[in-house]
C-alpha cells in the first residue's frame, strides 16, 4: 500500500514518477547495485538470479567480459583478467607490493598504474568503469530507463587519491554520482533505520582488500560518525595469500607460472571459504604440468597462520575509540560488514574486543549496497518525508607541507564533512615571487611518511621582505569527502586554486579522451549522450526552480521573481529544440539569475532552525 | 458521506501546516492517470474555492473539489509507519482494484 | 546567505559564555545540519548547492568549536579580544612545563619497564589536573580574571599531555 506526502498545491507528483536512484557497492571482490522499491531497499539480480558481479574484468579476444564470465577466465587468461583492481584505485606502481608484481604486466611509469592487455594498457579506474557499466545495465533494464541518480560507497579509509579514482570510474561508465558514501557508513544506513537503533555503534568492514571501523552515534534520525579508521590495504585476499604461502612452505613448490598461482589461489580461496562451516578443508591444486598439490588446512591451522592479519585489525579499532573518546564498553552494538567477516576467527576476536556477539542479522554481502540506495533514494528526492541525516568524516588528517620537511595538519582527520579550514603562511626570502605547496595526507609528521596528493604553485606574489605576505591557504572537504586547496595573498589578492587531481589520477583530458574512445567504440554517439545529459541537468534545474518558487516565493521582490521567471522560460523554450549549447548557457544564466533567491531561502533556513529555540537555550543552563 | 482522517493523520497534517507557515487546511482529490486509471492528489489548500466541498476532522480542514468527491466518499486518511517509511495512506471503500503499489486505483 | 560574522553561539542560538548545555548545542547543531546539509540539496541549482556545503561546513566549524572546553573557552577569549591560542603569545610558566617535561619522562620510562599500572596513575593525575583547571578557568573567565588565558594554556597543555600518553600506553599493548 503506498504512502503519500503532502505536496504542494498542484504539484502532486504523477503516480510511479519516482526517480530512478540506486546504491552501488564497488567491492574488491563483489560488486552489488540496489534499489528502493515500495520503500524496501533490494539489491538488484542478474537474470541468473544471482545479485553479485564478481569484480574481475576479462579482456578477451572479442570482447570485454565482467563478473562470472571474466572470473571463469581468471585462472586460464591471468593477464589479460583482472580482479581486484580496487587495491590498485589511486595508486601509483611504486605502492605495489613486489610480491604482487607478477600478477600483471604492469606498465613502468609515473602517476596512475597501468596494466598491459589485449585491449591496450588499462588503468584500474578502466577497470572498475567495466564493473560499473554493467551494474548500470543491469539497473537500467531493471528499473527501465536512464539512472536519474546514484550512490557510491568507498572504504571509509580510503584517501583523497582513491576517492577521485572511483568518482573518475563513475564518470567514464555513465554513472550519475550524487555522492560518495564510507561503506560502514551505508551499514549503519541500512541496518539503524531498519532495527530503529539508538545508541552507539560500531561497524567492522572487512572486505576483500579494504578493512574499515566506524564509531557511529544515531540520535533521533541523525547518523553522526565520531571516528573511522582502517587499513586500505588490508581485506580477505591476505587471508587467502596466507593460505597460498602456507601450501608453498608445505610442499616446497618451485616458483609457479601466472596461471599454476591463479589456480592455487583460487583453490585457497574455497578452502577459505570452507571453514567459516567445517573444521578442515582439502586443499587440492592440479598444475599446468600435471603435478598436483594434496594438503588439508584445519581450522586452527588456519587460525595460526592468519593470526596477526587478526590481530592487524585490532589496531585501528582501539585508535578509532579513542578517537571518540569512547571504549568498548560504550558500544551497544557491533555491526559486521563484508564477506570476510564471516571468518571464524574474526568473530571471534570482534566478540572478545567488544565483550558482546556482534550483530549479522543483514547479509554482511548486501548490507552496504542496500545503505547506499536508501541514501540514493532520499539525495534523488524521492522521499520528501524522510528526515533522517547523515554526518560524516574524513578518515584522514590533510595538510601542507612546511620546512624542512614537515607537515603542517590543516583538517584534522575525523573533522565532520564538509569542512572548509584556512591556516596563513608567509614567505621566506626577501622579494619571493612564487610559493610552492604540496597537499599531503596522513597522520605522521613527515612528508615522506604522508601520501602527496598534489603540488600547486602560487606566482606572482608582489615583492615583500621575508615575512610580510600573508598567505592563506584553504581546504574545502565536501560532502564526497573530495578535497580543494585554493591559496591567496591576502594584502593583493594574487590567487592559485585547484581541484585536488591527484598525482596518481587521471587528468581531466584523459577522461575526457577515455569517454570519446568508449563512443568510438560503442554504438553510442557522443554528442547525443551530451545534449541527453544537458537535458536531464537542465530538468533538474527547472524542477529546482519551480518548486523553490512554489515554496517561496514571497521572499522575492518583483524584480528578481522577473528576472528568474525570463530566464525559466528560456530554458524551457531551449529544452525543445537540440541546440546543447544554448541550453547549457541558458541553465548558467538560470543559476546565475536565481543565486540571490538561493542565499535569502538559505538564510531563511537557518533562522527556522534557531526559530523557539533561543528561549530554552537561555533557560536550560 | 463524510471524508474524515484518523487521529494522528490530523496531527501530522496540522505539524506540518505549521512548519510550511500558511495554508487554510488539505486538498484531497483524485485525477485520472497511472497504470490502474486514477491516482490520488493530496496538497496544502491554501484557499477554498467557490464548488469545494468542505470537511473537518480533528480540528484540520479537508476540501475537495465536485469531481473528486464521488471516488472519495468515506475516505478515511490515516498516517502510518511501514519500515523505512512513513506517510498518508488512504483507506478508500470506493478502490475495486489498485496496481501493485497502490498509488493508482480504480473504482 | 549565512552571516560568516555571526559568533558560533548566535548561529546556534545560545547564549555565549563558557558555561552551555551540551545537550540545548547538539540539538541545536543537529536541527541546523537537517536544514542545511547538502544532502538536502542534491538535486537543487548550483548556487543553492554551493551555498548548502558553506552553510553546512560553518555549522560545523561551530559546532567543533564549542563542543570542545578548551576551544570554547578559547574562542569566548578571542570574542572578549584575548587571542589565547595566538601563535606569538605561547608563554607558560617555566616550573609548569619542567614539572610535565618530567612526567613525561617517568611515562617513558614507565611504557620501558612495562609498568602499565605506573603509567595508568600518571595518566588519571593529569586528567584530574586537567579537569581541575577546567573549572578553575570557568571561574577565571566568569570574573573576566586577567590570569585566564595562561590558565587556559595550561589546561590545554595537560589535556594534550593526557591524550599523548594514552597513545603511548595504548601503542604498548
Amino acid at each position: 500500500m503506498a504512502l503519500f506526502q503532502i505536496s504542494e498545491p498542484d504539484q502532486s507528483p504523477l503516480p510511479h514518477a519516482k526517480r530512478r536512484a540506486v546504491g552501488i557497492d564497488l567491492g574488491t571482490t563483489n560488486s552489488l547495485v540496489a534499489t528502493v522499491r515500495d520503500g524496501v531497499a533490494v539489491v538488484l539480480c542478474d537474470d541468473a538470479g544471482r545479485p553479485l558481479v564478481p569484480s574481475v574484468v576479462r579482456y578477451g579476444e572479442h570482447a570485454t567480459e565482467v563478473g562470472y564470465d571474466a572470473l571463469a577466465h581468471a585462472a586460464d587468461d591471468p593477464h589479460d583478467t583482472i580482479a581486484s583492481a580496487k587495491r590498485l584505485m589511486g595508486r601509483g606502481l611504486a605502492d605495489v607490493a613486489s610480491g604482487q608484481r607478477r600478477a600483471y604486466r604492469f606498465v613502468d611509469g609515473e602517476g596512475v598504474i597501468r596494466m598491459a592487455t589485449r585491449s591496450g594498457a588499462k588503468t584500474p579506474i578502466e577497470v572498475s568503469a567495466e564493473i560499473l557499466k554493467t551494474l548500470r545495465a543491469r539497473a537500467e533494464a531493471s528499473l527501465g530507463g536512464a539512472l536519474d541518480g546514484a550512490v557510491v560507497t568507498v572504504p571509509a579509509y580510503f584517501d583523497d587519491a582513491q576517492r577521485q579514482a572511483t568518482k573518475d570510474a563513475a564518470t567514464l561508465a555513465g554513472v550519475p554520482v550524487v555522492r560518495l558514501l564510507n561503506e560502514p557508513t551505508a551499514a549503519a544506513i541500512a541496518y539503524g533505520l531498519d532495527n530503529a537503533a539508538e545508541g552507539t555503534y560500531a561497524v567492522f568492514d572487512l572486505g576483500g582488500g579494504t578493512f574499515d571501523i566506524s564509531i557511529l552515534r544515531l540520535t533521533r534520525g541523525v547518523f553522526e560518525v565520531l571516528a573511522t579508521n582502517g587499513d586500505s590495504a588490508l581485506g580477505g585476499d591476505d587471508f587467502d595469500h596466507a593460505i597460498v604461502d602456507w601450501a608453498r612452505d608445505e610442499s616446497r613448490l618451485p616458483a609457479l607460472s601466472a596461471v599454476d598461482a591463479r589456480r592455487l589461489l583460487a583453490r585457497a580461496r574455497e578452502a577459505k571459504e570452507l571453514l567459516t562451516q567445517h573444521d578442515a578443508a582439502p586443499l587440492i591444486v592440479s598444475f599446468a604440468d600435471g603435478a598436483r598439490l594434496e594438503l588439508t588446512l584445519s581450522r586452527e591451522t588456519f587460525g595460526r597462520l592468519t593470526h596477526a592479519l587478526v590481530a592487524k585489525t585490532l589496531v585501528p579499532v582501539s585508535r578509532a575509540l579513542r578517537d571518540a573518546k569512547l571504549t568498548a564498553s560504550d558500544i551497544k552494538g557491533v555491526v559486521l560488514v563484508g564477506g570476510a567477516t564471516r571468518m571464524p576467527q574474526i568473530r571471534h576476536a570482534v566478540a572478545a574486543c567488544f565483550g558482546q556477539a556482534p550483530l549479522t542479522n543483514l547479509d554482511p554481502d548486501e548490507v552496504v549496497a542496500l545503505g547506499a540506495a536508501i541514501q540514493a533514494n532520499k539525495l534523488v528526492g524521492n522521499r520528501d518525508g524522510d528526515d533522517w541525516l547523515l554526518l560524516d568524516v574524513i578518515p584522514l588528517s590533510l595538510g601542507i607541507e612546511t620546512m624542512g620537511g614537515l607537515v603542517e595538519k590543516i583538517v584534522p582527520r575525523n573533522s565532520t564533512i564538509p569542512v572548509v579550514r584556512a591556516q596563513d603562511f608567509t614567505t621566506f626570502k626577501d622579494g619571493q615571487a612564487a610559493m610552492a605547496l604540496h597537499v599531503l595526507q596522513g597522520e605522521r609528521e613527515k612528508v615522506s611518511d604522508c601520501r602527496s596528493l598534489a603540488r600547486f604553485e602560487l606566482r606572482g606574489i608582489p615583492p615583500m621582505t621575508a615575512g610580510a605576505a600573508r598567505i592563506r591557504v584553504s581546504f574545502d572537504v565536501d560532502a564526497d569527502g573530495l578535497l580543494s586547496v585554493s591559496a591567496r595573498e591576502q594584502t593583493t589578492g594574487v590567487e592559485a586554486s585547484i581541484a585536488v587531481k591527484p598525482s596518481y589520477g587521471l587528468t581531466d583530458a584523459e577522461i575526457a579522451r577515455m569517454l570519446q574512445d568508449s563512443f568510438a567504440h560503442a554504438t553510442d554517439d557522443a554528442a547525443a549522450r551530451t545534449l541527453a545529459e544537458t537535458r536531464v541537468e537542465a530538468q533538474r534545474m527547472v524542477t529546482a526552480t519551480e518548486s523553490a518558487l512554489a515554496a517561496d516565493a514571497a521572499l522575492l521582490a518583483p524584480q528578481e521573481r522577473n528576472a528568474i521567471d525570463h530566464a525559466l522560460a528560456e530554458v524551457q523554450r531551449r529544452l525543445e529544440g537540440d541546440d546543447r549549447d544554448a541550453l547549457s548557457a541558458a541553465v548558467s544564466a538560470l543559476n546565475a539569475a536565481s543565486e540571490g533567491f538561493a542565499a535569502k531561502r538559505m538564510d531563511r533556513s537557518v533562522a527556522q532552525a534557531l526559530a523557539g529555540k533561543r528561549v530554552d537555550a537561555f533557560d536550560s543552563r | 458521506m463524510a471524508i474524515t482522517m484518523t487521529e494522528s493523520a490530523a496531527r501530522h497534517v496540522a505539524a506540518n501546516l505549521r512548519k510550511r507557515g500558511k495554508g487554510i487546511g488539505l486538498r484531497l482529490g483524485v485525477r485520472t492517470s497511472g497504470c490502474s486509471g486514477l491516482a490520488y492528489k493530496l496538497e496544502y489548500a491554501d484557499e477554498v474555492r467557490p464548488e469545494d466541498a468542505q470537511f473537518e476532522s480533528h480540528g484540520v480542514r479537508i476540501v475537495v473539489d465536485p469531481k473528486s468527491l464521488p471516488y472519495l466518499e468515506g475516505t478515511q486518511l490515516d498516517f502510518s509507519r511501514e519500515g523505512l517509511n512513513e506517510g498518508f495512506k488512504f483507506n478508500n471503500p470506493n478502490v475495486r482494484d489498485s496496481c501493485g503499489c497502490g498509488e493508482s486505483f480504480n473504482v | 546567505m549565512i552571516d560568516f560574522s555571526r559568533s558560533h553561539f548566535d548561529l546556534l542560538g545560545l547564549r555565549p559564555g563558557f558555561r552551555i548545555d551540551a545537550e540545548a548545542l547538539e540539538r541545536a547543531y543537529r536541527d541546523l545540519q537537517r536544514r542545511v546539509h547538502p544532502d538536502n540539496f542534491a538535486r537543487a541549482s548550483d548556487a543553492q548547492k554551493r551555498l548548502a556545503l558553506q552553510a553546512s561546513a560553518r555549522a560545523n566549524e561551530a559546532y567543533r568549536t564549542l563542543r570542545d572546553p578548551v576551544a570554547r573557552a578559547e574562542y569566548v577569549l578571542a570574542l572578549r579580544g584575548v587571542d589565547a591560542a595566538s601563535e606569538t603569545d605561547t608563554r607558560l610558566p617555566v616550573e609548569f612545563l619542567t614539572r610535565q617535561l618530567e612526567r613525561r619522562e617517568a611515562a617513558e620510562e614507565a611504557k620501558d619497564a612495562h609498568d602499565d599500572r605506573a603509567l595508568g596513575a600518571l595518566i588519571d593525575d593529569v586528567r584530574r589536573e586537567a579537569a581541575e583547571a577546567r573549572d578553575e578557568v570557568a571561574r577565571l573567565l566568569d570574573a573576566s580574571d586577567p590570569a585566564t588565558p595562561m590558565r587556559v594554556r595550561e589546561w590545554r597543555f595537560l589535556v594534550k599531555l593526557a591524550d599523548d600518553l594514552d597513545a603511548l600506553r595504548d601503542a604498548q599493548i
